[in-house]
């Protein structure tokens, strides 16, 4: 055998083996799933498919969480991982399923609503694929995801996408992110599709507050607080104002801007008649000047840059050495969440929308959000679901 | 999987071949042999639906 | 925390540089670095050794698609080239103003323009029309050094020319910022310093021949190329993209990569000369794998960078530098940071520094307009020295690489004090996107 022959066998062998040891890990992460006890208060499980054909077959269709109440009332549309690099509204809405009973009303809740980004990485900015959140019986892994869709199940991009149906240019990433592809169109991107089918639901069930959870850097204005369109402002003010005065937390609210398209807050209240609420909880881990991205980071928030920069009064949120735990990240929304429902109920009342057994901010703080997640092991496993 | 998604796939399969065939005939430079099979990784990961 | 990543970046540089000492190319060398950063990060697991090939592998992603993008769109070039369609266009150029100099550079001006900002590469620039036009500019009685850095800096010019500028669209895709309204906010100061550039080097006539000396000069076109045939091609892929404009929701969408591969196969199908499609293809890829390897590369060393907190260190440093510093700093840290990463500093330097920039009020897409027509300058700039090594090439320089450098000095200047006036004033500056939306 010749030289030259040798170093090529060489060089496939050693480059094969560690693409092997790297593409192995990301395959298993897009194909790995995140157990999920459907709980006492849930009544039915639905597809998103049923309210869109097209989105049958692809990875683009989620399972819905029904969760009705003994007495009809209004109802609420619920969703976490429209960004899955944001996971703290995951966090919340999963303890909402396993936990809660609907009194009065009806709730539809979509864990990973982009599931194609849940199952994507965000390549070149460092993200850990999973991180693991402590319970009584043991751990419970979640998927770490990405903004945007997976170019898996929607390639190409647009070298600019062009927002339907209001024709706003947009980058050409946001063709896979879901929070700019609403109100979306039946027959568009997959992406499109997703929220369609969304919209769909909000339409034909009636359904009269929409949520969408996320998390947003400390560095970025619009963060910690709840972003409302004008028909929403009223409630997200008195949500906000409550939640301070009895609960001791802020969280602001946000005019949702007119012309800037695509995104929840702004396009379910526009093309349906629900008030969209979008909340917004600080994730130090998304923020550009932090030190390694590791999973203690993004569950205990603490970072030595960011505290120096706070100090200098560069964050958009108070920061001290206690960082910006998870468990008051999710408690955030869990309060905010039934807040903006109570306050709904208050100028609502034959629409009204009541709940039990749903954790507030102070106990989630005080327990830890692992509290709340029960062990699929001993669940009955027709009412575990794998998203 | 949409038509255009496919001309996608084959695109890349054709650059993958042209890498490919490159590598294959270089005779000198193990850098460019080096540079070749990396470009080439995650293009084959591409066309297997890994990433 | 500080300590720990200061060592992570220390020994990310002496990697790099060892590798280099080693006389590796500058590809293997940021490898070096990225393997080094994240053998470093593992004693402290940040990230965990076993996580190691996950990162490289990951960290071969973030420019898949550009890199389709870079690949398609020179394949186009090439059999534009092959086909004769180049030496059509200068020729014409020659014989139609050639006795009007200055209309006869802007021409010349347009088409280095052109490659580069069709693939966001100035390199393609100068690969695809450099040696034409550096012929075309040896007639008109331009001096060699003068022709080599006039091809440079409108190269650079080229690769921040919309539509296609990779810098931008690193940038947009890292920031979150839409890569819309760079039209006229590109378009405009490229079009103003191009214009500059050549009546600078070329405006004065020093030797060179008349007008039928060159044309004889000149290499033949293959016999039945025309206008059209040079035309249909570039009409294909406009037509392509200016489609999905006009009907955005009945076109499909086609991309980029497929939009240049319809434009080649058109090209290929009208070149009035048989082309190999393989072998060029096959050849073009080879031109194309310095740069090609380098967005894998970058991507690896920003994975790694982003995963140790070597990123967070530099983005925390930025921010930190008082603005007026930041401002002076920018002249030479975005020359010499492409000189070293290529296209990686934009995603390592720069995402951080528009996401600052951004966050105390300044117009990001003007900005980053800004900082993409500073940012090629640095091409220039050893250790990789890309298009300017290019340059020197084509252009049949024979003087040191240091006399092509010095040759550069008012063009530098004018290109630095444009872009950073831009990023001062980005805010007033801001009726340029508008008008580009
Ligand atoms: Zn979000």
């Amino acid at each position: 055998m010749n030289k030259e022959r040798t170093v090529k066998i060489v060089l496939v062998a050693v480059i094969g083996v560690v693409t092997a040891l790297g593409a192995v890990p990301l395959y298993r992460h897009r194909h790995s799933t995140m157990p999920v006890i459907a709980g006492p208060g849930v009544t039915k499980v639905i597809k998103l498919s049923d309210y869109a054909p097209t989105l049958k077959g692809t990875m683009g269709d989620i399972d819905v969480f029904v969760m009705e109440g003994k007495e009809p009332g209004g109802k609420a549309f619920l969703m976490s991982d429209t960004h899955a690099n944001e996971p703290a509204g995951l966090l919340a809405l999963m303890a909402l399923v396993e936990n809660a009973v609907v009194d009065k009303g009806t709730l539809y809740v979509a864990l990973t609503f982009n599931a194609s980004g849940s199952r994507n990485t965000k390549p070149g900015d460092g993200y850990p694929l999973y991180f693991d959140i402590p319970t009584e019986w043991g751990q419970v892994r979640f998927r770490f995801g990405n903004r945007d869709a997976s170019p898996l199940d929607q390639w190409p991009d647009p070298d600019v996408y062009i927002h339907y149906p209001e024709r706003q240019a947009l980058s050409y990433v946001d063709g896979r992110n879901t929070n700019r592809t609403w109100p979306g169109r039946p027959n568009g991107l997959l992406m499109e599709r997703v929220t369609f089918a969304a919209m769909e639901l909000m339409r034909k069930e009636k359904v009269d507050v929409a949520m969408d959870f996320h998390g947003a850097e400390t560095m970025f204005p619009v963060t910690n607080c709840i972003v409302a369109p004008q028909k929403s402002a009223k409630i997200a003010t008195m949500a906000s104002m409550t939640v301070k005065a009895m609960e001791g937390f802020d969280n602001h609210v946000e005019p949702s801007p007119g012309n800037f398209r695509g995104l929840s807050h702004r396009e379910i209240g526009d093309y349906a008649d629900t008030l969209p609420f979008l909340m917004e909880a600080p994730i130090p881990f998304l923020d550009q000047p932090t030190g390694p991205k590791t999973v203690k980071l993004l569950i205990d928030g603490k970072d030595d840059f960011l505290l120096s920069l706070s100090k200098k009064k560069k964050l958009f949120v108070s920061y001290d050495e206690t960082g910006w735990p998870m468990d008051k990240r999710v408690g955030q929304h869990a309060s905010v969440a039934l807040e903006i429902l109570k306050q709904f109920s208050k100028k609502n009342p034959e629409r009204s929308i009541k709940l039990s057994g749903f954790p507030r901010y102070a106990e989630i703080v005080q327990n830890g959000i692992g509290k709340y997640f029960h062990d699929p092991a001993k669940a009955d496993p027709k009412s575990v679901y794998f998203e | 999987m949409p038509v255009i998604t496919i001309f996608y796939y084959l695109i890349t399969a054709f650059i993958v071949g042209m890498l490919g065939w490159n590598f294959w005939h270089e005779k000198k430079s193990v850098n460019d042999m080096i540079l070749y099979l990396l470009v080439i990784v995650p293009l084959l990961l591409r066309i297997l639906r890994v990433k | 925390m500080t300590l720990q990543v200061l060592l992570i970046l220390i020994l990310m540089v002496v990697a790099y540089a060892a590798a280099k000492a080693k006389k590796l190319s500058v590809e293997l060398s940021i490898l070096a670095a990225a393997v080094a950063g994240g053998i470093g990060g593992a004693f402290l697991k940040t990230p965990p050794i076993g996580e190691l090939p996950r990162h490289l592998v990951e960290g071969m992603f973030p420019y898949l698609d550009v890199m389709l993008v870079f690949s398609t769109a020179s394949i186009f070039m090439a059999i534009v080239g092959e086909s004769g369609g180049i030496n059509y266009i200068v020729r014409g150029t020659i014989r139609t103003f050639y006795n009007m100099r200055v209309a006869a550079l802007l021409v010349l001006m347009l088409i280095t323009l052109i490659p580069g900002a069709l693939t966001g590469a100035g390199s393609m620039s100068i690969l695809v029309v450099g040696a034409p036009v550096a012929m075309a500019l040896k007639f008109m009685g331009v001096p060699e050094r003068k022709r080599a850095a006039l091809l440079f800096i409108v190269a650079g010019l080229a690769a921040a020319a919309p539509p296609v500028n990779i810098y931008a669209m690193i940038l947009c895709a890292g920031t979150a910022i839409p890569y819309v309204g760079f039209t006229w906010t590109l378009g405009i100061p490229v079009l103003i310093l191009g214009t500059f550039t050549v009546l600078f080097y070329g405006l004065k006539k020093e030797g060179g021949m008349n007008k039928a000396e060159a044309l004889a000069a000149m290499p033949e076109v293959p016999a039945g190329m025309s206008w059209w045939r040079v035309l249909l091609p570039f009409l294909t892929f406009f037509g392509m993209v200016v489609a999905y404009r006009i009907w955005p929701f009945g076109t499909p969408i086609f991309g980029l990569p497929l939009e240049f591969t319809a434009a080649a196969l058109v090209a290929w199908l009208v070149s009035p000369k048989k082309i190999d499609v393989l072998t060029l293809s096959r050849e073009t890829v080879k031109r194309l794998l310095p740069l090609l390897a380098t967005m894998i590369v970058v991507g690896m060393l920003q994975q790694i960078m982003t995963a140790t907190g070597v990123r967070g260190l530099f983005s925390f440093a930025m921010i930190s530098t008082p603005l007026i510093l930041l401002y002076i700093l920018l002249a030479v840290i975005i020359p010499v940071s492409e000189g070293v990463l290529t296209f990686g500093a934009a995603a390592i330097l720069g995402i951080p520094l528009v996401w600052f920039l951004n966050s105390i009020g300044l117009h990001a897409t003007v900005v980053i307009a800004a900082l993409s027509i500073l940012w090629p300058l640095g091409s220039a700039l050893p250790p990789t020295a890309l298009m300017g090594r290019l340059s020197v090439m084509v252009s049949d320089y024979k003087g040191t690489y240091g006399s092509f450098l010095r040759k550069l000095w008012l063009p530098w200047l004018v290109i630095t004090v444009v872009s950073i006036l831009m990023i001062i004033y980005s805010a007033k500056l801001s009726f340029l996107v508008r008008w580009s939306m």
